[in-house]
């Protein structure tokens, strides 16, 4: 009875605060409710009995997007101070004709699908049957990287793509503009670096030696090493750069190169393609897309080719 | 007694989360919906923690950690816009 009076708020909550980050009447409270919705989605993920989708969600939402997105206010109204009443278009006259037409077609497609006879999850079970097999205790973890291995590499794949045409749109000029919020030397920000940051690097390896065994893994563990990143290049520790590094490049690619790499060795010895051999190739793999997808959210953060230590005092 | 105490705290808690949101969609200024929203960060850890009990999942509890490590850069990122201009450019 609770419980269905909690889910009912979160439900109402989480309609008003969409319809408020698109329609809030400025682009500021917009971004601050898109922020919580984020927070009471991650809420409704828990509900859901879905920790691994509220972990994502904090992580991507709480660490990235809502920098990101204050970033970007704050360029906007760089470029034009008046930016809150001329970024707003009249509202077509077929806006209302066509919300009532695609309400009513999910409202006839969702009663469809509860009167629809639920067919048995044949692929949900077969994994939890053959998940013992693996030594892995997370049947998420199992499907990501054994059952639907293919699906995983080419998302890793897309992510570097994304990073790639970001960079090409990316004017150079851009990158001296600085992402720094304020004096990098004020003491609360050393003293908050010198907690926050050995706390993300610790959580994220910690993240991903979990998610062979519970809630967890690369993608968690990336955007929460990603978020530390984001910290540092808020705080002026580290800077956009021109200069292509090595050791960054290097960073972007190890995902994706070890995926393909310890997934095409077992055709050597007559495997199907991406028979991963065993639980130190899992780690492996998913500590080399760690690092990778932290690094690419970072830079598309940064809007940058690469990074660049920056010192102060 | 359990069994109703901790859904009944969780529901406490997402009305505070409710009486937030008023706060975030009211202002008047920048600074205070900035704030409701980190309040509601708070909020959301704290639903969490209980609904890790209630419900059995403890990974939960790694979800509530990464919210609390994670907010303050959305503040960092918030005291970085240009002061001065925050009612005038929230008038509209």
């Amino acid at each position: 009875m609770i419980g269905l009076a909690l889910d009912l708020l979160i439900i109402v909550s989480l309609i008003g605060l969409a319809i408020q980050s698109i329609n809030a009447a400025s682009l500021f409270r917009g971004i601050l409710h898109f922020v919580v919705l984020g927070l009471a989605m991650s809420l409704a993920w828990a509900r859901l009995d879905a920790p691994d989708l509220a972990m994502a969600e904090a992580a991507i939402g709480a660490g990235v997007t809502g920098a990101l997105m204050m970033i970007a206010y704050r360029r906007l109204i760089e470029i034009q101070p008046d930016q809150e009443s001329s970024l707003r278009p009249p509202p077509s006259r077929l806006a209302v004709p066509i919300a009532l037409a695609a309400g009513a077609l999910v409202g006839v497609i969702g009663l469809a699908a509860i009167q629809a006879e639920p067919m048995p999850a044949l692929a949900g079970t077969a994994v939890l049957e053959n998940l013992g097999s693996t030594g892995l205790g997370n049947p998420i973890t199992g499907v990501l990287l054994l059952f639907r291995g293919f699906d995983t590499l080419l998302e890793i794949t897309v992510l570097l793509a994304a990073l790639l045409s970001a960079q090409a749109v990316t004017r150079q000029v851009d990158l001296d503009q600085s992402l720094t919020t304020q004096d990098p030397d004020t003491p609360l920000v050393g003293a908050l670096l010198a907690i926050v940051v050995p706390l993300t690097v610790l959580v994220s390896v910690h993240l991903l030696k979990a998610g062979g065994q519970e809630t967890g893994g690369a993608f968690q563990a990336g955007a929460v090493l990603a978020a530390c990143g984001v910290l540092l290049v808020l705080t002026g520790r580290l800077g956009a750069s021109r200069q292509y590094s090595p050791l960054v490049n290097t960073g972007l690619l190890v995902g994706l190169l070890s995926f393909i790499l310890i997934g095409l060795a077992p055709l050597l010895w007559g495997q199907p393609l991406l028979a991963l051999p065993g639980l130190w190739a899992i780690y492996w793999i998913e500590s080399a897309m760690m690092i990778s997808i932290a690094l690419t959210l970072v830079l598309l953060f940064a809007g940058a080719g690469s990074l660049k230590r920056r010192d102060h005092g | 007694m359990i069994d109703i105490a901790l859904p009944a705290i969780v529901l406490f808690l997402i009305i505070n989360l409710i009486a937030g949101m008023l706060r975030v969609y009211r202002g008047p200024t920048l600074a205070d919906r900035m704030l409701a929203a980190l309040l509601f960060s708070t909020t959301t850890v704290a639903a969490l923690l209980v609904l890790a009990e209630w419900m059995q999942l403890p990974s939960l509890r790694n979800v509530a950690l990464l919210i609390v490590m994670l907010a303050s850069i959305l503040s960092l990122a918030f005291v970085g816009l240009p002061a001065g201009r925050e009612e005038a450019a929230d008038e509209q």
